[in-house]
């Protein structure tokens, strides 16, 4: 079973700009997910649910190299796996290349997945899977389509 | 992932996409038994034909089993089917194709 999965996204925008957006308690609160946040070796993050600050997944922040380099343990919470989320940033085409690397995602045992999962849920991923079920309902679409 | 697998798992995320559907679903896992339709809707803020449907979509995916008896419907939780959804790879996959699309929307505007 395939243990990394890796992603790459080109931004037109430059390479600090970047760094800020996946490093700033701010930024990452706007785009990605509300958060405590440093990027700082040792520093425990927390991502939160938006209606009651419960920490959703939470880590040790392991390695930070501005503005190339960050890396960090993700645990959902009530789950004692352990996964590492690698952003590596390098500066491309008069924009940002990021590749994304999550690794150890199949630690997780099947007993602690789905439960634990939909309880992560339960607490206030409303927009995360609001986008996904957006991204589903194209990718329905598109098999209907298919056929 | 097989096609049938995937559109299971398709439908059990879009079942629990809705706030209120998990709330439902959350109080027949915690009942533990059957409980009627009337029993649901007075837990709840929103009218029985809300919950009626709400309960058509969980049922869709697998997650409720109703059977009528007399002039009430029953519905009872089916937890285990969330096991269907326990390939984190690609429920990450998603996740991080659409955060990093979201990444992109927001440096535009910035």
């Amino acid at each position: 079973m395939k243990d990394v999965l890796t992603k790459q996204h080109h931004y037109n925008s430059p390479i600090n700009d970047v760094w800020a957006a996946i490093t700033e308690q701010e930024k990452i609160s706007q785009w990605f997910i509300k958060c405590n946040f440093k990027a700082e070796v040792g520093y425990r993050y927390s991502l939160l649910s938006e209606n009651d600050n419960c920490e959703q997944i939470g880590g040790e922040i392991l390695k930070v190299n501005p503005v190339n380099e960050l890396v960090y343990t993700w645990i959902v919470a009530g789950t004692e796996t352990v996964t590492t989320v690698t952003w590596k940033l390098e500066e491309k085409d008069g924009g940002t290349l990021l590749t994304l690397e999550h690794s150890g995602v199949s630690g997780y045992p099947n007993e602690e997945t789905a439960i634990k999962m939909f309880e992560s849920f339960n607490g206030g991923w409303d927009k995360c899977i609001e986008h996904l079920d957006k991204y589903l309902a194209g990718e329905e679409v598109e098999a209907a389509h298919g056929k | 992932m097989k096609k049938s697998k995937q559109h299971t798992v398709n439908k059990i995320f879009k079942a629990i996409a809705d706030a209120n559907r998990r709330e439902i679903f959350h109080v027949l896992v915690m009942a533990g038994t059957a409980m009627s339709m009337t029993q649901i809707s007075e837990q709840f803020d929103i009218s029985r034909q809300g919950v009626t449907k709400h309960i058509k979509m969980l049922e869709d995916a697998g997650l409720v089993k109703t059977r009528a008896k007399g002039r009430e419907r029953f519905c009872i939780a089916y937890p285990q089917q969330l096991q269907q959804v326990k390939d984190w790879i690609a429920f990450y996959d998603k996740f991080w194709d659409t955060k990093l699309d979201d990444l992109g929307k927001f440096l535009d505007q910035t």
